[in-house]
């Protein structure tokens, strides 16, 4: 089954996120592509496929991919429009990704973007609580985005005693990170005073166990081993070496258990032994994981393997997860402070992952020993699960 | 600085859709007689709530409107402090929950005499009522 074509990421691009009240969806989603272009070191006329993932729900254009692709120069070469709610950027990388590997196109562009701060606030929770089933759960109960998570975080609390000072421990060490990343939303650091202070948006969440509303975008250049080669980048690419997905019910009651996302353990189940993972503490240098909440970080340790069903929260408070700990995870900042523009995120996760490969992470550079690094990327609260593994 | 941006504002766009609910007429009109439905599928046996009128599994469409159990328990919760475009009305925090009802589980909000907030495992009642806004759901109360 499949071919053996490698293929590769030859250039990336990530715009700066936050509130980016300044630029149209376009201008915001040409940031990131030519960076990516000039990362590649190839031109848009190189390009034979682009693929546009946002989840364009909060932005006045309705239907923005056309609009992107003719902005940055594509017209004619796509566009793939694909949505796969916060997930969305990693099914954009995916589009591209099995178009090269199919051999229809040698060197394809993802790009994620999103603008989430053209509505007001309440507008804006009223598209996320829609992301479950919009007729059994938001229509009669009023479900938000936080509150999806926070009957989670509820569940695991409960049951294996993870505490508020665990979660609010995830929100302290990305803070930290995110202080030293140019393109984070929040580049400061906080308090775990202040974090466990902060008000409930969605109890038992508070505001600083939440990503904020953040407007950003991403792109990452896709090309076959061929063409690697045949433009000299053999040694710049960083190769995808494993692809993970799953899903799981849009309706909350249809679901087994809340303590963890079954996507998670699947998609990465599925990206490891692609990858040939045993151990993923063990075989990789560095991982971002889907922090879009506090707990979901927590979740994601146990449910990817890095430790126990249960002992996440122990994992955040031993330093596992910090520089220089098991594993360094969001090392960029993660969701919940370098930002959440959900279309840019998965997208931006392959930017992060290949700065790391390349050893171009600067003040956040983990040390490389594997060389090898992982993206894990949930849509909804696991509606969507997608893991990739990268490697040089 | 934002505020010194130029901006301009654009054409307003009202969303409001119609819902197909004929299929499942039986469970939105139980919950007026302060019923809760789920389906099981006569052919393959496997449950739904919320109800189906098709079988995921099997592919039927012979499905058996049954009423939830008595009493529940509480999976999961959340209190709400931000509130969705829809919900003004709500005007305080409300408590959404998910608790297993015998072979179903079913969403609803949470509502306790002296405003408490369940616990993982809280055995409760469930009834139906509408809210301010007309539309019919679940409400819990401890058992």
């Amino acid at each position: 089954m499949g071919n053996d074509r490698k293929v590769g990421i030859i250039g990336v691009g990530c715009s700066k996120f936050g509130v980016r009240d300044e630029l149209t969806v376009q201008e915001l989603a040409f940031e990131a592509v030519k960076e990516a272009l000039k990362d590649a070191g190839v031109t848009r006329e190189d390009i034979e496929l682009s693929v546009a993932g946002t989840a364009g729900t909060r932005s006045y254009e309705l239907m923005p991919a056309v609009p992107v692709n003719e902005y940055c120069g594509f017209a004619g070469k796509g566009p793939i429009r694909v949505e796969a709610a916060c997930a969305t950027g990693s099914a954009a990388v995916y589009t591209a990704y099995a178009s090269v590997k199919a051999g229809i196109a040698d060197l394809a562009i993802a790009i994620g973007f999103e603008k989430m701060n053209e509505v007001d606030t309440p507008t804006s929770l009223a598209v996320g609580g829609r992301s479950g089933s919009y007729l059994w759960e938001f229509h009669q109960y009023g479900t938000t985005f936080p509150g999806y998570y926070a009957m989670h975080a509820s569940a695991h609390m409960a049951r294996y005693g993870t505490t508020d000072k665990q979660l609010a421990l995830v929100a302290v060490k990305n803070h930290r990170n995110a202080a030293k990343n140019p393109k984070a939303q929040f580049q400061k650091e906080i308090s775990l005073e202040k974090a466990l202070s902060s008000r409930y948006v969605a109890y038992p969440l508070r505001l600083f166990d939440c990503s904020a509303i953040t407007d950003g975008s991403s792109a990452a250049v896709i090309a076959s081993e061929e063409k690697i080669k045949e433009l000299g980048l053999k040694d710049k690419a960083v190769w995808i070496e494993g692809v993970g997905y799953s899903s799981d019910t849009a309706n909350m009651p249809e679901r087994e258990d809340y303590a963890g996302l079954k996507a998670s353990v699947e998609a990465s189940r599925m990206a490891y032994r692609m990858a040939g993972i045993d151990d993923p503490v063990r075989d990789l240098d560095v991982a971002t994981l889907h922090d879009c909440f506090t707990i979901a970080e927590i979740m994601a340790y146990e449910d990817l393997g890095f430790c126990k069903k249960g002992e996440g929260g122990k994992f955040i408070e031993n330093g596992d997860s910090d520089f220089g700990g098991k594993l360094p995870v969001n090392t960029f900042g993660g969701l919940k402070a370098k930002g959440h523009p959900l279309g840019a995120t998965g997208v931006a996760m392959f930017y992060e992952i290949v700065k790391q490969l390349r050893g171009e992470a600067e003040n956040l550079q983990v040390d490389l020993k594997t060389y090898k690094g992982l993206t894990h990327n949930i849509g909804g609260t696991g509606h969507f699960g997608w893991v990739f593994v990268l490697g040089v | 600085m934002s505020d010194e941006k130029f901006k301009m504002e654009s054409r307003t766009f009202v969303l409001k859709h119609e819902l197909p609910v004929s299929r499942v007429e039986k469970y939105w009109k139980g919950l007026e007689d302060g019923k809760i439905y789920g389906t099981v599928c006569k052919s393959c046996g496997a449950k739904f709530s919320p109800p189906q009128a098709d079988c995921s599994y099997c592919y039927s469409n012979d499905m058996e409107w049954v009423e939830v159990g008595e009493e529940g328990e509480i999976e999961a919760f959340t209190q709400l402090y931000t509130h969705p475009q829809g919900f003004e009305f709500a005007g305080k925090p409300y408590v959404i929950a998910v608790a297993r009802f015998g072979d179903f589980k079913v969403m609803g909000w949470f509502e306790d005499s002296d405003d408490a907030l369940p616990t993982i495992g809280q055995k409760v009642k469930a009834r139906t009522k509408q809210d301010e806004t007309g539309v019919w759901k679940v409400y819990f109360t401890p058992a």
